[in-house]
């Protein structure tokens, strides 16, 4: 499949969506003082962690003050 | 009624300010916009990744509208299930035993008001994301694999919504009664586990409110059985109304609970 | 006197276990009545039934002539450790505790902002609740306890985990609020809250033990104290050792405790002028509340 025919209209909101989740978990991770693990570990799971790592920091990572 | 109003504003900056209002309706976005392109663009995904063997032809089957919308809701009532009940289990349990809920219990507050401003929060957290990627989800469907019938869709969006309704108030309910981690346990289970039962041993039975999401999928393809789908609603709608009541007897029961 | 609020008989059990038991008192209008006890002797539970949070296994509450299970508007109640939401600034929390007590909402935020600043925390009332100090949250503590102007203040070891400076300033508050509101605290640190009791009830084991004014206590509790103070350490052993009485010394200085009443001066006379001592100076003392304390809560 060549660079021009992917549907870039359709995937670039994909694509913001991610961004946009991994800068608010990040964001969320500097802010919250306690997580369950440790901070790096959770950086490094947000940000490498394909769509899901976001996701897993919110359910798992993140203790509620 | 006054009260709620105060309660609901605490509640609303509580999740502004911790990003739920932004982090959920992202997730559930993400799901119903990721669900029809990865679908949609499979084969040449697993192309691209370049593992198939020389001059194998994949045939993928043709996904119809519906049934993209439908993986979709699978997503939902996995990944989707597991974040509203542990996001959400310790939504009064917490309050409680970090001593923060002793100052609004010493004053003369309504426990329904209480109780109804958390109602309300998870509802538009909640509900009000799936509404949101289920939208996206229908637009990226009907770019991709064609429309589907706005009546129908109407008609899976409103039951599905009933099912998310019953899922709330089973997490209200269990936060209300039980400690945080026993919430999340007692939720999980009535949530993700009873539906994998009934997805197994469901055979046997037509009426539940687990049955919810499987019939918004058949009133999608228009092959609901009436009968049966109303009258799980209307259990499904006892069952919500009886947790609520139950959520507000134990909120109050459990004020003595809280850490002073 | 009017009474504002009357206890009778209140008893808490849990199981077999009773935290409170059959206690009984009063408290009259802008009088300061202070729960004293060491841990576990009830004062929390006390508190906490009156603040609604707790269901008193038996008894009955009169509160401003009627007979209630909840008159929480009327109440203000700052826990031992307040617990604030750490996402909101001060002056949203007290904003919001204030309309839940029932203020106006379109005064509500001027109230608010007004305790804050009697409170001292003016210039920190746009700042999240979760970055303030022990003492910033004492004083907001104190803040949602009296934005709604309640007639009964219930304060939970209000000075206990402050500092000295910063428990004088607390005390100077509740002083000043003493004019408008009736008050009811427990402590455990007696000395520095002498000055903000009207009434002192003493517990022990969910039992009220003792009860009455600072005066009444003092009268009933403190045997004299005699200072005797002599020119050497000594002179002071020399006149321990010949008194009939019960006496221990300091340095130069003989204590004499008189169980009776009626001290027997000339006794003392007698003694001084048989040994050739040379007093220099002699003091009444009273016992301090500390002294009192551990006499009645030791006691039976």
């Amino acid at each position: 499949m060549g660079f021009e025919s992917i549907p870039w209209k359709l995937i670039l909101p994909l694509v913001i969506i991610q961004f946009i989740l991994i800068i608010v978990a990040i964001i969320d991770l500097i802010r919250v003082r306690d997580t369950n693990g440790p901070k790096w570990l959770w950086a490094i799971i947000i940000i490498l962690g394909n769509m899901i790592g976001p996701i897993i920091y919110f359910i798992v990572g993140r203790r509620n003050e | 009624m006054n009260n709620f109003s105060v309660l609901f504003q605490k509640e609303w900056r509580e999740n502004v300010r911790n990003f739920k209002i932004l982090w959920i309706p992202l997730v559930f976005l993400l799901f119903g916009i990721s669900e029809p392109l990865t679908n949609y663009y499979l084969p040449q995904i697993l192309n691209a990744v370049g593992n198939m063997p020389e001059g194998a032809v994949f045939q993928l089957p043709e996904f119809t509208p519906e049934q993209i919308v439908m993986s979709t809701i699978s997503q939902y009532q996995f990944i989707g299930m597991l974040l509203v009940t542990l996001g959400f289990a310790g939504i009064i349990a917490r309050e409680r035993k970090n001593g923060t809920a002793t100052l609004l219990y010493v004053r003369p507050i309504s426990y329904i008001s209480y109780v109804y401003s958390k109602l309300f929060i998870m509802c538009i957290l909640v509900i009000g994301s799936a509404i949101l990627g289920l939208l996206a989800n229908l637009y990226y469907t009907y770019i991709l694999f064609g429309t589907v019938d706005a009546g129908a869709f109407m008609g899976f969006l409103g039951t599905y919504i009933v099912w998310l309704l019953f899922v709330i108030s089973i997490v209200l309910f269990s936060s209300a009664a039980f400690s945080t981690g026993i919430a999340s346990a007692v939720s999980l289970l009535l949530v993700l586990f009873v539906q994998l039962i009934d997805g197994l041993l469901g055979a046997y039975w037509t009426i539940s409110p687990w049955k919810l999401p499987m019939y918004a999928g058949e009133i999608l393809n228009s092959s609901v059985d009436m009968t049966l789908f109303v009258w799980s609603v209307i259990v499904t709608v006892l069952a919500i109304i009886i947790l609520l009541v139950g959520a507000v007897y134990f909120a109050k029961r459990n004020v003595s609970k809280t850490k002073i | 006197m009017k009474t504002l609020l009357h206890m009778q008989g209140l008893t808490k059990e849990y199981g077999k276990e009773k935290a409170v038991d059959d206690v009984t008192f009063s408290l009259n209008k802008h009088t300061s009545t202070a729960l004293i006890g060491p841990n576990g002797a009830g004062k929390t539970t006390i508190l906490s039934v009156l603040a609604g949070l707790l269901k008193q296994t038996k008894g009955s509450i009169v509160f401003d002539g009627e007979i209630t299970e909840d008159f929480r508007k009327g109440i203000g109640f700052l826990p031992q450790y307040p617990k604030f939401y750490s996402w909101l600034t001060a002056l949203e929390y007290t904003e919001m505790t204030a309309k839940l007590s029932g203020v106006d909402v379109k005064i509500a935020r001027l109230e608010a902002e007004k305790t804050l600043e009697f409170l001292g925390l003016g210039d920190a009332k746009k700042k999240k609740t979760g970055t303030f100090s022990g003492g910033m949250k004492q004083r907001l503590g104190l803040a949602q306890a009296i934005v709604h102007k309640p007639s009964l203040l219930l304060l939970d070891e209000p000075v206990s985990a402050l500092d000295p400076i910063g428990r004088r300033e607390i005390l100077n508050l509740l002083k000043e609020l003493q004019a408008s509101t009736t008050i009811l605290y427990s402590t455990h640190i007696l000395n520095d809250a002498e000055e903000m009791m009207d009434q002192l009830l003493f517990l022990r084991k969910g039992k009220l033990v003792e009860q009455g004014s600072m005066r009444e206590v003092r009268e009933k509790y403190a045997n004299p104290v005699y200072k005797m103070y002599f020119s050497s350490s000594e002179e002071a052993a020399r006149f321990v050792e010949l008194s009939p009485w019960s006496a221990r010394q300091e340095n130069s200085i003989a204590f004499i405790h008189i169980e009776e009443a009626k001290p027997l001066m000339n006794e003392v006379l007698r003694v001084l002028s048989d040994s050739n001592l040379s007093l220099s100076k002699v003091e009444r003392a009273t016992a301090s509340l500390e002294e009192i304390f551990l006499q009645v809560v030791n006691k039976g």
